[in-house]
């Protein structure tokens, strides 16, 4: 009744995926944690969440909501409240929140070629995003540790990484801001990490912790590439002076050789690689400690694929493990041209627009649920 | 065994507290009239005195502290508290860095009544803090600036300066949210708390030269904390900001507002106000607002701007450009 738009307002196409959606549903494993301290979010055909402040106490009761709204969307709170209906927000009472970081493709990969069809490139690079967060980030800096973190595909073009750890739970938006800023590098600065002593000019050594440790391990490794080491100071050509400098960096001493202009050259090697020390989240979604975020393992109306909780990112490959429909035949004719794509190893396309098709459910569904095709 | 010098120096401690209770504590008018002193340079200066190196000082020092937050509690005034509060904090880190210098195991037993530990970072005076604790107790500024910062296993590194000035942050953010402490309170705790809150700086409650009935539930809820000397938090703060700027108030005025923050520098606030008002920021929609948790009433209107837009017709953007 709540989150049901008239059935007459329908279109044949909502209709058809809310009962493929509802079928669903029915058997789905539900994987939230505390859900009853959750505030959950639906959304439908237009908007990703239409309906929220809304509490669930028990498993089956999500369920039996899910199967008989059949919500093209379903957020939850990263937030645990003590009253998760309540309005407005300051009545819920926060209690803690999860730590949540968004990635999301930004088709920079293909150079905005994809547009609304993700394309691998686009998706791969992502997927690469979310490793190095975990990897270079999460990990070894903050000292979060694999089972208070869990992974999840979006459903659409990126990741979510939830961590539950208790030692964060408490922080308030200005902490996670904080957290969020040191993952983009934010405010990071080349005088606070090296300074002139006497003649030395010292800095970071590689085994260091932060910015400064990770700008040391790539200097370092760059050496190794004749033409940067040369563009540092010529005599480093010399395997030994090469050498030299890379045990005085080991100690933190970042000239021992003689560079002429060492501060400009090690600065704009610093600003160059800015970028690529840096990960690439959504800032604001860190900070939010109130955000609704999409439910692990449940279905993104505008693919149709399952947000799908991920155990090994490297091996996870969206396109074939993400889609749930099955591959029984369906009817479709594109309202818009659609480019070359492969799903779970079925490959069609481009379809021009106009022009009908007969595609596996799941690839059909994901064109119905991207706008991009009506039931033929 | 008790160590009276510690308990002196840090009063908030369990350690304290135990003596406290086993010792029991008289409400004699000399400690009282002793007390409220200690409280009226604690709200005036900003320090609270050293304790003479003497056993009945530093005895005499933990009925005041205890006094101290009778009185405190009894006025129950915002301003007056976090004045207190700055003060006790910065007594600790006063002794911390001064008379306990060397007092490596007074400074664990008073970073453990936070739940921290700071473990020698392998250098000497460096040492090495908990991601979730540096980034609670440490101020937001340039100088904390996480990106800058040795950051490793989920902990952080500072020197032996931020780390006093971390535990003196603790404290005063547990004596911002202990007090006030319930009870009731004698004649003369009630009386010389009476006195203090006359010390007090008239302030003029702003909100009531604004003409604030034009203004949303939750601007005037931000104004009234503020009069009332609460510390907003920065999403607030810069919310209020922008919020006034667009209602075309100059930045001298804003920053006025401001003084009655516990923790007001001038220089910053103006600083803000300007930077504010240079980058054109747009007022958060109140659906931020609400995730902000500073959203009051359920009123619709979309964003802050548009209540009083609402109520007169007219846009208040236009209204402040016309103002110029
Ligand atoms: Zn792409």
């Amino acid at each position: 009744m709540s989150g049901q738009t008239n059935l007459q307002e329908q279109s044949r196409e909502e209709r058809f995926l809310r009962e493929k959606f509802s079928d669903f549903y029915s058997r789905a494993p539900i994987t939230v944690r505390s859900l009853e301290k959750r505030e959950f979010g639906f959304g439908g055909w237009d908007k990703k969440i239409e309906f929220r402040h809304i509490s669930e106490t028990s498993e089956p009761n999500l369920r039996a909501r899910l199967v008989r709204d059949a919500p093209l969307y379903v957020s939850h709170s990263v937030a645990y409240y003590e009253f998760p209906d309540a309005r407005p927000m300051t009545k819920k009472n926060w209690l803690s929140s999860d730590l949540i970081f968004d990635l999301d493709a930004d088709g920079s990969a293909c150079g905005n070629k994809c547009g609304k069809f993700t394309c691998q490139k686009c998706l791969d690079a992502v997927k690469q995003d979310a490793i190095k967060l975990i990897e270079e980030f999460l990990v070894p800096d903050f000292g979060f540790s694999r089972d208070e973190m869990s992974v999840n595909f979006s459903g659409s073009r990126g990741y979510h990484v939830h961590v539950f750890s208790e030692s964060v739970a408490q922080l308030d938006r200005e902490a996670r801001r904080e957290i969020a800023d040191y993952i983009g590098g934010v405010g990071l600065d080349f005088g606070r990490l090296f300074w002139n002593e006497g003649k030395k000019f010292l800095g970071p050594s590689p085994t260091q912790g932060g910015f400064g440790g990770k700008f040391a391990r790539a200097f370092v490794s760059k050496l190794s590439d004749d033409s940067f080491a040369i563009s540092i100071a010529r005599k480093l050509k010399k395997p030994e002076e090469r050498a030299k400098l890379i045990s005085a960096i080991e100690r933190g001493n970042y000239d021992n050789v003689g560079i002429a202009n060492r501060e400009k050259k090690l600065f704009d090697n610093f600003e160059k690689m800015r970028l690529t020390m840096a990960g690439r989240i959504d800032s604001n979604v860190t900070a939010d400690t109130s955000k609704l975020i999409r439910m692990q393992n449940s279905l993104h109306g505008g693919s149709g694929m399952l947000a799908k909780s991920v155990k090994s990112l490297d091996s996870f490959e969206p396109m074939r493990q993400a889609p749930v429909f099955g591959n029984t035949p369906l009817k479709i004719k594109a309202s818009e041209a659609v480019p070359a794509l492969n799903i779970c190893d079925y490959s069609f396309g481009p379809i021009p627009a106009g022009e009908t098709r007969e595609l596996p459910v799941h690839s059909a569904v994901y064109l119905l649920c991207k706008k991009a095709a009506a039931l033929a | 065994m008790a160590d009276l010098a510690f308990c002196a120096h840090y009063p908030f401690s369990s350690a304290a507290k135990k003596y406290v209770s086993e010792r029991g504590l008289e409400l004699t008018s000399l400690l009282l009239e002793k007390a409220e002193d200690r409280v009226r340079d604690a709200i005036s200066s900003g320090k609270i005195r050293k304790v003479p190196k003497l056993a009945e000082s530093q005895e005499e020092e933990l009925a005041l502290y205890a006094i101290s937050r009778m009185i405190v509690s009894s006025a129950n005034n915002r301003y007056l508290i976090n004045r207190y509060a700055v003060a006790e904090g910065k007594k600790t880190s006063d002794y911390l860095s001064g008379e306990d210098s060397g007092r490596e195991d007074y400074l664990s037993e008073a970073a453990s009544e936070f739940g921290m530990v700071f473990e020698s970072a392998g250098k000497a005076g460096k040492y090495l803090v908990p991601l979730a604790k540096y980034l609670q107790y440490t101020p937001r500024s340039v100088d904390y600036k996480l990106s800058n910062r040795e950051v490793s296993a989920g902990k952080v590194i500072v020197n032996r300066h931020e780390r006093n000035r971390i535990i003196e942050e603790a404290v005063k953010k547990k004596m911002e949210n202990e007090l006030p402490i319930r009870g009731e309170f004698t004649p003369e705790v009630k009386e010389a708390a009476k006195r203090l809150l006359a010390l007090l700086p008239k302030l003029e409650a702003p909100v009531l030269r604004l003409g604030q009935e034009n203004y949303p539930p939750c601007i005037v809820k931000l104004l009234e904390e503020l009069s009332m000397n609460i510390n907003l938090p920065h999403t607030a703060r810069v919310a209020l900001g922008i919020y006034l700027i667009k209602a075309g108030m100059a930045d001298a005025k804003i920053v006025e507002l401001f003084r009655s923050a516990p923790d007001f520098s001038e220089k910053t606030t103006a600083y803000q106000i300007a930077h504010l008002r240079a980058k054109g920021y747009s007022m958060p929609a109140c659906s931020t607002m609400d995730s902000y948790g500073i959203c009051m009433a359920d009123c619709r209107c979309g964003t802050p701007l548009n209540f009083r837009a609402g109520l007169h017709g007219k846009r208040l953007t236009h209204e402040s450009e016309g103002r110029k």
